[in-house]
């Protein structure tokens, strides 16, 4: 199938201990601002490594949504909370993370390393090999198409629709699975997002001063909840 | 570069993720461990549509387009997950902040009420 040159194999050890070496600074570190930007650096190791699996379009998405999006909101929430200055204590269950984090390592690596798992090597269909690893052209009319191998003799009429091997040229592929097979949990998605930034508006509103104006504000949300008409 | 050493580094980002979330005193960090899971998480699926085929490529019927994009299941798995850690990642900050306000401190031992 795809073979994994030297060169990839590098990428991938130095993006690892980058991800890993980030990922203990943000753990260790008592300074909360430095373990935003270690988590920064911790983010784009792994945006690293999905280039490495050859999944551009998600490691472009992880770029843009981890290391642009949620970091930033990560730098303005440490600037924003002055109690940071007391930084980040270990806590009293420091001994109990520690073993439960080891013990669930212990467990996945166990999994990992013990399971037979199945590989591309198994599929034996060369069309479905070439489809993955090299591409394919979809032949038909309507919805009704075939793959092919090579366009070949092609009936007036009929579709022809060039597509590269999804495994090495995912982005195309990926587009096409999230706008068919999975629509609607993209449309849910949107939703959620939705929701959540409505979510996010009504936790944030200053709720004025005092307690009273904070029970005024419980009740703005309430009626609001219910659609009701909000006069502030 | 094996599945079996991409799943090692996104189980060990997980449980790194684990010990941040039981053993950090502030709500940003324990936040930011939380991250790190997610990352563990989707990095393991997009391993799996890396390396093992899916089952519609070995049932040996006729390959479909259907068929060949199902290798990709994995990638569309990473883009929901992290669609949900965004979203959970602005309301978790949202929450920093409304008890920031009510209480002047983000210690997690602080929070052992939400209400006002």
């Amino acid at each position: 199938m795809i073979e994994v040159s030297t060169l990839t194999t590098v990428a991938f050890w130095a993006a690892s201990a980058m991800t890993l070496g980030f990922a203990l600074i943000v753990v260790t570190q008592r300074d909360i601002f430095r373990a935003a930007i270690a988590l920064a650096g911790s983010f784009l190791g792994v945006g690293i490594l999905y280039f490495v699996l050859s999944a551009e379009f998600v490691g472009v998405v992880q770029i843009l949504v981890y290391v642009g999006a949620i970091s930033v909101l990560m730098a303005f929430a440490v600037m924003f909370v002055q109690d940071v200055t007391k930084g980040s204590r270990p806590v009293q269950g420091r001994l109990a993370g520690a073993t439960a984090a080891v013990l669930i390592l212990a467990a996945l690596a166990f999994t990992a390393f013990n399971t037979d798992w199945s590989t591309l090597g198994e599929i034996t269909d060369p069309v479905a090999v070439a489809a993955l690893t090299e591409g394919y052209v979809e032949v038909g009319t309507g919805d009704d198409l075939t793959i092919r191998l090579e366009a070949g003799d092609v009936d007036p009429g009929e579709v022809v629709v060039q597509n590269r091997g999804v495994l090495v040229d995912s982005t195309g592929a990926v587009g096409v699975l999230l706008i068919r097979e999975y629509v609607l949990a993209f449309e849910i998605i949107g939703l959620l997002l939705v929701a959540s930034l409505i979510g996010g508006l009504l936790l944030m509103r200053n709720p004025g001063p005092g307690s009273e104006g904070a029970a005024e504000a419980a009740a703005d949300a309430d009626a609001e909840a219910s659609g009701g008409e909000v006069s502030v | 570069m094996t599945i079996e050493n991409v799943l090692l580094v996104s189980a060990v980002l997980f449980a790194i993720g684990i010990y941040g979330v039981v053993s950090r005193s502030s709500l940003i960090t324990v936040i930011m461990s939380l991250e790190l899971m997610f990352n563990g998480v989707v990095l393991a699926a997009v391993a799996f549509s890396r390396f093992t085929p899916s089952a519609a490529l070995l049932s040996g019927e006729p390959v479909t387009a259907e068929a060949v994009r199902s290798a990709l299941t994995g990638h569309a798995f990473a883009i929901f997950v992290i669609s949900v850690a965004a979203a959970e990642a602005a309301l978790a900050f949202a929450l920093v902040f409304a008890m920031f306000r009510a209480g002047e401190s983000i210690e997690i031992t602080d929070a052992s009420e939400l209400k006002n």
